[in-house]
This record gives structure tokens, sequence and C-alpha cells, in this order.
């Protein structure tokens, strides 16, 4: 079903197509296992469109960059970023910014986060298993002013960053940090991914950091930067498995056997059709929680199940795209098998469909 | 879910919610199956008095003219406090069809009774050797004169042996092709010489739907909607309508409730691996809610679902069954248990929702027709 949306956010929505126009599976192959596996100068595009800044109130970022729009625009963006396979970590990004901006005066980063001169990603993760992103074991000690983490955040998109924002536990509950890469006491050790891209292990040993105060109409920066990311990679996942399909339905169109295309065949159809339902399912979800919810004030429970249902679904679809596609699928050569990549890193991002839907049983009130 | 209520809207609910508490008999809440007429129908007639009756219908007609938010709510609250089912063929489907298709004679002759409820429609659509493949249908109308003869049998009429009137596509040109081209939409009295009604019963133990029986019944001509074999345009012309209606997240909401209250019952609660598969149905009762919000929406925005309304019905036809599923394992033991199952948590009809829900991926058209529409007409594959 399409969007109804405003003439602005059509234009938008248009602006951030025409980006992706010139990104593609091609440029992300190029991408892979380079350093940064992004282009800076691309990273920086998106912060000139207004992206990165995207839900920055213009009025007290002191800049007027800011674009102070909502999750509808942030989503539709990352919608684009997801469907053209970009590799410039746009929603990370974006998200960071958002955090960096909120308190009353906004961090020193801001501007450059904002301009993509810089950029500043979150380390929230602390296990494989997935974790309550509000009881981290990293701990932050000291004064405001004179903060020190020590702990260990796993699976950091740390290619080209600058700085972290880091959930740690302090005296007074989960609090949300900042730390520079170049810091004395913060070591990062990467892996490479299946999708090309690298994630990183985040050592903090005494780092100092700065304090990311909450937004004013937040409860917990920690729990409000957390649920902004899963919304943002869920958009991005809406974004791939719908690419994927289109991808797959333009074969199940022109491939022909048994003298016929492929897509005549009623099993194949019912497949096809199989991996749209749930591609709808996961934009509703998406695009209802992003237009009825402030960007700093996302209901837990909504942003849990939008990443539960987008990373399950986009493995799924991504899976099916493969098998329809053949042998040919199973190729490097074949880009179809990319979109299942980026949806492996995605999906498993701040939690896996298995792990939210661990967490949803108890902040959803589900046993009560 | 996703709506917050404006201020007048929460008045509407809270008006709705007092009046039904008011008013809805306690006998009649909480029903799995539909109650029979004489149990039913004062309610219906309550309900009219009220002026509720009809929430989407225009108030020249009767109607309530609510906006699609307060019949939002209408659903909301009528779920809430657990409201039977009523025979619907007259307000969803022949009301409508009337509205945009029928003579000004046929709205004066039949608008006011389905407001009144003073008569009782079915829809006389599928025939023994006409399910998916409708458009095969053979119930023979010939136009004698001023009047058809109509010769035929019509199945899994629901609430036939109940109704009035039945509104049927029949064929009037055996010749055409294709063969919808010589399809007509009629009005029939049920009470004409020449018919006969026979229940059938359901593996849920009630006798929902019936079949019916047409030996040289005579229609008058003026009965007939629309065109001459113009009958499958005006079929299909509200189906858009109909799945929406049907797949409102309420019915998944209320299962949600009793797969918890058999939970909590039998204690499996507590056991990781079903709160996975609890979880993992709640996200998509979620996920319904928000497709069912998104519908509306476009619908408010005058944008007309079309063919893709198939996604909606799908999806919470499918959902009811693999919530069922679960209401079955939380039962346990007790899952065949006739009638309804007393818990210190609450009382649950577990056997018969869970059969009732074997219908929805059948009724309206069978999950693999709906397939086969959002194949060729939404996803445009080849035929």
């Amino acid at each position: 079903m399409d969007l109804h949306l405003t003439s602005e956010q059509t234009l938008l929505r248009d602006s951030a197509a025409k980006f992706i126009a010139a990104a593609g599976p091609k440029v992300a192959r190029g991408f892979r296992e380079q350093d940064p596996s992004f282009a800076p100068a691309r990273l920086r595009r998106a912060g000139e469109l207004g992206w990165l800044g995207i839900l920055v109130p213009g009025a007290t970022d002191g800049l007027g960059l800011g674009l102070g729009l909502g999750l509808t625009e942030l989503a539709l963006v990352l919608e684009q970023a997801g469907r053209g396979l970009v590799c410039e970590p746009i929603g990370l990004a974006a998200i960071s910014a958002a955090a960096l901006g909120q308190g009353r005066t906004p961090h020193p980063m801001l501007e450059r986060v904002m301009t993509g001169v810089a950029l500043v990603v979150p380390a929230l993760q602390e296990s494989a298993f997935g974790d309550d992103p509000l009881a981290p074991r990293t701990q932050v000690a000291g004064q405001d002013g004179a903060l020190r983490l020590t702990g260990k955040k796993m699976f950091v998109c740390a290619d080209g960053a600058d700085g972290f924002l880091v959930s740690a536990s302090g005296r007074d509950g989960p609090a949300l940090c900042y730390v520079a890469r170049d810091t004395p006491g913060c070591t990062l050790s990467t892996t490479q991914t299946v999708e090309g891209r690298k994630l990183a292990t985040l050592s903090l040993a005494d780092a100092p950091a700065d304090l990311i105060p909450p937004h004013p109409s937040s409860q917990n920066a920690v729990d409000a930067l957390h649920n902004l990311a899963l919304i943002a990679v869920s958009a991005e996942l809406l974004g791939v498995m719908e690419k994927a399909q289109e991808v797959t339905l333009d074969y199940l169109r022109i491939r022909k056997q048994f003298g016929k295309p492929i897509g005549s065949f009623q099993a194949l159809q019912h497949q096809a059709v199989n991996i749209y339902i749930r591609s709808e399912a996961t934009r509703s979800l998406v695009f209802q929680i992003a237009a009825n919810a402030d960007a700093y004030r996302i209901d837990s429970a909504m942003a849990i199940a939008a990443k539960a249902k987008a990373s399950e679904d986009a493995l799924i679809v991504t899976q099916a795209c493969i098998q329809l596609h053949g042998a040919i699928g199973f190729t490097d050569e074949h880009d179809i098998g990319l979109y299942l990549k980026r949806a492996m890193l995605l999906s498993s991002l701040f939690g896996n469909a298995a792990a939210q839907r661990r967490r949803y049983v108890a902040i959803a009130g589900l046993t009560a | 879910m996703f709506r917050r209520d404006a201020p007048a809207e929460a008045e509407f609910r809270m008006e709705v919610r007092t009046w039904l508490e008011a008013n809805l008999p306690v006998a009649l809440r909480g029903r799995t199956t539909r109650p029979p007429p004489a149990e039913l129908m004062p309610w219906y007639h309550t309900l009219s008095r009220k002026g509720w009756i009809a929430p989407h219908w225009p108030s020249e007609y009767g109607g309530m003219g609510a906006t699609l938010n307060q019949q939002i709510i209408m659903t909301e609250e009528l779920a809430r406090i657990g409201a039977p089912h009523l025979p619907v063929q007259g307000l969803n489907h022949i009301g409508p069809i009337l509205m945009e298709f029928g003579t000004d004679a046929q709205k004066t002759q039949h608008l006011p009774p389905i407001i009144a409820g003073t008569v009782i429609w079915a829809q006389g659509y599928s025939e023994p050797g006409a399910g998916s493949d409708l458009a095969s249908l053979s119930t023979r109308a010939t136009l004698e004169g001023d009047h058809f003869v109509v010769q035929g049998h019509k199945i899994w009429t629901t609430w036939a042996h109940h109704s009035d009137w039945m509104f049927a596509l029949v064929r009037t040109d055996p010749q055409a092709q294709p063969r919808q081209a010589g399809i007509s939409f009629l009005l029939i009295d049920l009470h004409s010489p020449g018919i006969r009604i026979r229940p059938i019963k359901t593996i849920a133990g009630d006798d929902e739907f019936s079949e019916v029986f047409f030996d040289g019944v005579i229609v008058p001509a003026e009965n007939l909607v629309g065109k001459l074999h113009d009958g499958w345009r005006i079929a299909n012309a509200l189906l858009g309508h109909e799945r929406l209606g049907t797949s409102n997240p309420q019915f998944a909401l209320t299962a949600l409730e009793q797969i918890k209250t058999m939970a909590h019952a039998s204690g499996i609660m507590a056991d990781p691996a079903f709160q996975d598969r609890l979880a993992a149905a709640s996200i998509n009762v979620t996920a319904l809610s928000a497709m069912f919000s998104h519908a509306v929406e476009l619908t408010n925005h005058a944008r007309s679902l079309g063919p893709e309304s198939s996604v909606l019905k799908i999806f919470a036809s499918e959902l009811l069954q693999t919530l069922n599923d679960l209401l079955i394992e939380a039962a346990g033991g007790h899952a065949p248990t006739e009638g309804l199952i007393s818990t210190n948590f609450g009382a649950v009809d577990v056997a018969a929702s869970f059969l009732q829900s074997r219908r929805v991926t059948i009724y309206g058209g069978s999950s693999e027709i709906q397939r086969n529409v959002l194949a060729r007409r939404v996803l445009n594959l080849p035929s």
C-alpha cells in the first residue's frame, strides 16, 4: 500500500532516491573490504542535503543546520538507503547527531557530524546474545567534566568513525557518553563481515568521556538512542527487502523454463506473494510507528516490535529471493546475494529478531 | 494502537463505552459463535433505536454518517466489551451496493428494513460447482416478460435459514465469453414458492450456513440490480471494503487475550519457548494493527484500496489461525473439551474458537485465490 505523504515528504523521498541512483550493488561491491568501506565525500554530501541533521531542531543546535523533522522523514531516507545498498552510514550518523544535539548545549562534535565531516556511531551492544540495553556492564565513573569509561562494546560499526556514543552504568543508572576514537584507553579490534564492512570491539580502559544528557522529553538518553537505532535499522532493512523483491520479480518475468516465464508458475507466484506480504507488513509497521511517535520518545515495545519484524522478514525475504533465482542466485557474480548479506548485517545489529522477542516479552507485559 | 484519539473522539469513545456497558445484555458478551436470531436480533434493534446500527452509512439512508475514526472507535469498543457479531450481509454488503447501484425504488424498499433489523439478508454467491472458480456459476435466471425464472442451487450461504432476502449472482447468458459477462445481480425473496433451504452443520458444531435450492422461482424483473449481465462488476465493486472489515485487528486482539488466559491457567506461560512464539504472534498483531490503520488512512484520503486489500485479508486470517494454534497449545490437555473451559483467570471456549478459525482462510476468497489475485494484478506476474 502506498504511503500517505505530504508534498514535502514526497520531495524528500525523491531526492533520497536520486542520491541512491549513484549507489547500488556495483558501488557496494567496490567498497567490500575497503577502509573505510564507504566514500567520505558521499557522507559529506548526505550532510549537505540535511539528512544527517534531519532530526536535530534547527533552532536549538545553534547552527541552523538541523532540519528538525520527524521519524517519518528519517525512515523515508533510510528506506532509500537500504534500497540502494548505500554504504555510507547515514542512519547511524543521523541518530548520533540527534543525540549529540539533544542537551541544553549541543556537544561540540555536533556540527562536524551533521555536516558529515566527522562520523560518530552508537556503541550500545555488549554480547552476542542480546542484552538489556539499560543495564550495561560498561561502567562510567567520575564527575561530569572528568568522566572515565571502562568496559567493552561489541558489534560497533566503527568503519571511519571518529567517536562513539557509549552506554554505561553509572551511579544514577544508565548513562550515554561520548568518547573519541583517538582518546587514551580506547582501543578497537575489527572483524571483517561477509557483507564487506567491518564490525569492531571497542575496549575502554579508564577512557575519558563526555556525558550526553537526555532530551527534555525523554526519560533516559540510552533508552532513547537505542529505540531510535532500532527504528532506523528497521527502515533500512525495509528498503533492502523491497529492492531485493523487485529484482526478483523482474527475474521471474523474464527467465523462461518449460517454454514459459517462470513467474507464470503458481508455486513461484505464491512464494513471490508471500515475500510481498512480509515487506508490506514491515512497511506499515515501520511507517505507522514513525508517524505517531516523537523521535526522542519512542515507545520501547513499538521499537522492539519493528526491529523484530523487520529483522525476521528481511532475512526470510532475501533468502526466498535467492531461492527464486535458482543457481545464479548462489553466485557471487549476481547481485541478489548482496541484499541477503546486507540483511544479515543489519538484522544482527542492536539485537536480532530472537533477542528482540526475548526483550519484548517483558517490555510489552506479555506474561503479566 | 497507533492513532491517538482527538479530544472529541475520546469523548465519543467514553459515550459509546458507557452506553454499551448499560445496554448490552451480559449473556450476549464474549460469545464465540453468533447467537441465534431470537437472542441476537433484540440487540440489533436496541442498536438501531440508538441510531448506531450503521455507523458507516450516510445519514440520508438512516446511518450515523460517522467519520472513519469514529467507526474504528465503535468497532474497538464493541470488541472490547465482547459484543456478538451481527448479521452483516445487509449492513455491509447489499446496503452499500444498493446505495451505489440500486434504483430509487430498490433503495426505498430495502434500505429502511436493514436499518430497522426487520429483514435479514443472505449472500448467494457460491455453488456446489462454483467455489473458487466463482465465474463458472450455473444457477440460471431466465427473463420471461416481466419476471425472471430462477433454477439452481446455492451453497455455503451464511444464515440463509434465518434470512428473508438473498442477493445472488445468477447466470443470465450461458453463452457469454468471458463467463463473467453472462452474470447478473438479482434480489430474491426467500419466502417465494419453489425455494428450499437446508442448514449445514459446520465442524464447529453450529449451523452458520445452508444450501438453498431454487426450482422455478419467480423473481420480478425490477429486482435486477444494475444492468443485465453486469452483475460481476457490481459484486466486485465493494470487495476492498469487505476485506477491510474482515481484517479488523480486534479479532486478533481478542484471541491474544484468550491465549494469555489459558497460558496462565495451564502454566505454559513460564516456558521460554512458548513465550518466544507468543511474542512473535503478538508482534504480528501489532503489525496487523499497523496495516489496518494504514489502510484506513488511505481510505480516509479517498484512495480506493483495490486488489492490494487482499494482503490484509491473507495476513489477518492466517494470523488468526496462528493465534488459535497457540490457544490450543496453551490449553494443553483441555483443548478438545467441548464448551467453555473455566479457569481462575477466566473462561474460554477453546475448541469452538479454534474450529471457527478454520473458515477465515476459506471464505471471501480462499488464501490461495487471494494469492493468485495478488500475483497477477499487483505484482504483475505473467499468466
